[in-house]
């Protein structure tokens, strides 16, 4: 049964407005294929269901999962490049200077989706620091247990591998399992993923030394970014850093941070006295 | 920029030189290695070679290690782009000179991504 | 780095020779073909259907520790759309047959390139044919997926080169 033409406007003109994507007219294929197990999980009997039921209550979390169902092999490591070679460049030397020799780095990726960013950090810091294991500690959340499973598994599919990730750090960093790619043991081993609902209060986790809080703001109110950013903010120490998603920003939404330049991307540090 | 695709596929030929072609790219093809270095002996050198490995004549292995042995062709940067995905493969094109490797099956938004990553996109596209 | 190539030719009785099965899944065939259409934005249904008429193959041979050969067939006129699609915006407005046969034959390429990472390695792969495909030498030694593209049936077949050893 193909996608009524209705529900698939509807469709096509969400991921564009999130994600920038385009959805070719002809692809209802695609989007029957991509959006049924998500319909699934959620108890509906079909994707025209699930449209009619986003539509009616719009939910930032059915929201999101459909826009990343759709482009699943657009995710990509070191996404936008900068928030991540600032980590090795800027943060992880202040970092170090400013922790005592035996305090472990905390890192949050509060996104996490399907792995990307987390072993992205995780790659980026094993290359930089010897030992990076016993240094860095990274948590990975995500509202989806089925990200968080993905995450935990760190396998990727040929194509997911192809976006974004140098060559060179996919030969070093990953072996081959059939069809798929995982992520080294000792990477995993730095990562620790858990479900979390940042739209709700937050369990007891960190204090964090950086947070990266990427592409999920966009789905929330003002009110609730707002809260977001607080019950982030006092999970993170107070000379912590805070990176957005490159189309992001506090301004508008939350003055209690300062803006840093860092190369063509900024981070966010919590105001002193704020 | 100019770009030399180099595949025994015609339709792959086709494909990544059209999706170089949107990206800004000025291009030129072949159907093996040896085709590939006869377009560099003409001193037509371009920023950007994608390359297959498995072609009659001369395949992507042997046309890379061929590039990189010849001063005069250092500023040509390689990516293979082909449908060998074992481990041991990709270190080998590395190691052989290539910097780059996409593997097939491939979007044209992987292959921007890594023309990203090489500092090799055209301006235009990156608007 | 040399790699040994087995052809499977100077046996002694007493070598065990691994079947396709024993060496990867269905499951696993499935995910590698549904990757390469997910690159098109397409979409592969597992469902057995009557793979009959004018059909077309194209296949790649692997060499290594598992010998044997990746088929893709189906339809001509499939494959003739299969082709379009693959180019996608960059098809010429005219597909002749020499244009659906590199087309369809990269297609096994692109697969049977994942099918090799996928086997215990290292093997080499050959250049793409097309036209009539090899038979099956080994029924015990195949592993074959059906599918359905936008309808229309496909196969996808990873058989051995060599017959069965006869019983001792």
């Amino acid at each position: 049964m193909t996608l009524a033409l209705t529900h698939f406007d509807w469709v096509r003109e969400l991921v564009h407005r999130e994600s920038a994507i385009v959805l070719a007219p002809g692809k209802e294929y695609l989007v029957e294929a991509r959006l049924l197990p998500l319909a699934r999980q959620l108890g509906l009997g079909g994707v025209g269901e699930l449209v009619d039921a986003v539509r009616s209550r719009p939910n930032p979390d059915s929201t999101r999962r459909i826009v990343e169902a759709l482009t699943t092999n657009e995710t990509s490591w070191f996404r936008d490049g900068d928030p991540f070679t600032a980590l090795t460049s800027t943060v992880l030397p202040a970092l170090l200077a400013a922790r005592g020799p035996n305090e472990r780095l905390q890192i949050w990726s509060a996104a996490c989706s399907s792995g990307q960013e987390p072993y992205t950090i995780a790659m980026l810091l094993d290359d930089a620091l010897p030992a990076a294991a016993s240094r860095v500690a990274i948590t990975a959340t995500d509202l989806s247990r089925q990200m968080v499973e993905r995450t935990k598994a760190g396998r990727f599919s040929q194509l997911e591998v192809n976006r974004g990730l140098p060559a060179p750090m996919l030969v070093r960093h990953f072996t081959r399992a059939g069809a798929e790619w995982e992520v080294a043991a000792s990477l995993r081993r730095m990562v620790t993923a858990r479900e979390c609902n940042l739209a709700a209060p937050l369990p007891r986790m960190g204090p964090f030394d950086v947070v990266y809080l990427r592409n999920v703001l966009i789905y929330f109110d003002l009110a609730t970014k707002k809260a977001i950013l607080r019950r982030v903010r006092e999970l993170m120490r107070p000379d912590g850093w805070l990176f957005l998603g490159a189309a992001e920003t506090t301004l508008g939404v939350d003055d209690t941070w300062e803006r840093v330049v860092i190369g063509r991307s900024s981070a966010y540090r919590p105001l002193k006295g704020a | 920029m100019r770009a030399l695709v180099i595949d025994d596929s015609r339709t792959m030929r086709r494909i990544v030189s059209g999706i170089l072609g949107g990206l800004g790219f000025e291009v030129r093809d072949a159907g093996h290695g040896r085709e590939g270095l006869d377009v560099l002996d003409e001193g037509w050198l371009p920023d950007l070679v994608c390359v297959d490995w498995n072609m009659p004549v001369m395949d992507g292995l042997q046309f890379v290690s061929a590039v990189r042995s010849n001063p005069a062709w250092r500023q040509v940067t390689i990516m293979m782009v082909t449908s060998e995905s074992e481990h041991t493969q990709i270190v080998k094109a590395l190691a052989a000179g290539a910097h780059e490797y996409v593997i097939k099956p491939f979007t044209a938004d992987a292959i921007r991504d890594k023309l990203a990553l090489l500092g090799l996109l055209p301006q235009e596209a990156l608007l | 780095m040399s790699m040994t190539f087995d052809t499977g030719e100077r046996r002694r009785s007493t070598d065990v020779r691994p079947v396709i099965s024993e060496l990867i899944d269905e499951a696993t065939v499935f995910s590698i073909a549904e990757e390469a259409w997910s690159a098109l934005d397409e979409v592969l249904v597992p469902q057995r259907a009557e793979l009959s008429g004018d059909l077309i193959s194209s296949w790649v041979e692997i060499v290594g520790p598992w010998t044997g050969s990746v088929v893709v067939s189906t339809a001509r006129d499939t494959a003739a759309e299969l082709a379009r699609g693959f180019m996608g915006p960059f098809a010429p407005d005219e597909l002749g047959d020499s244009d659906v046969a590199d087309a369809f034959g990269e297609i096994a390429n692109v697969v049977a390139g994942s099918v090799k990472a996928a086997l215990p390695g290292p093997s080499a792969i050959s250049l793409p044919e097309v036209g009539e495909g090899p038979a099956v030498r080994n029924p015990a030694d195949q592993l074959r997926i059906d599918v359905l593209w936008r309808g229309r049936p496909l196969s996808i077949s990873v058989q051995g080169a060599l017959p069965a050893l006869s019983a001792q």
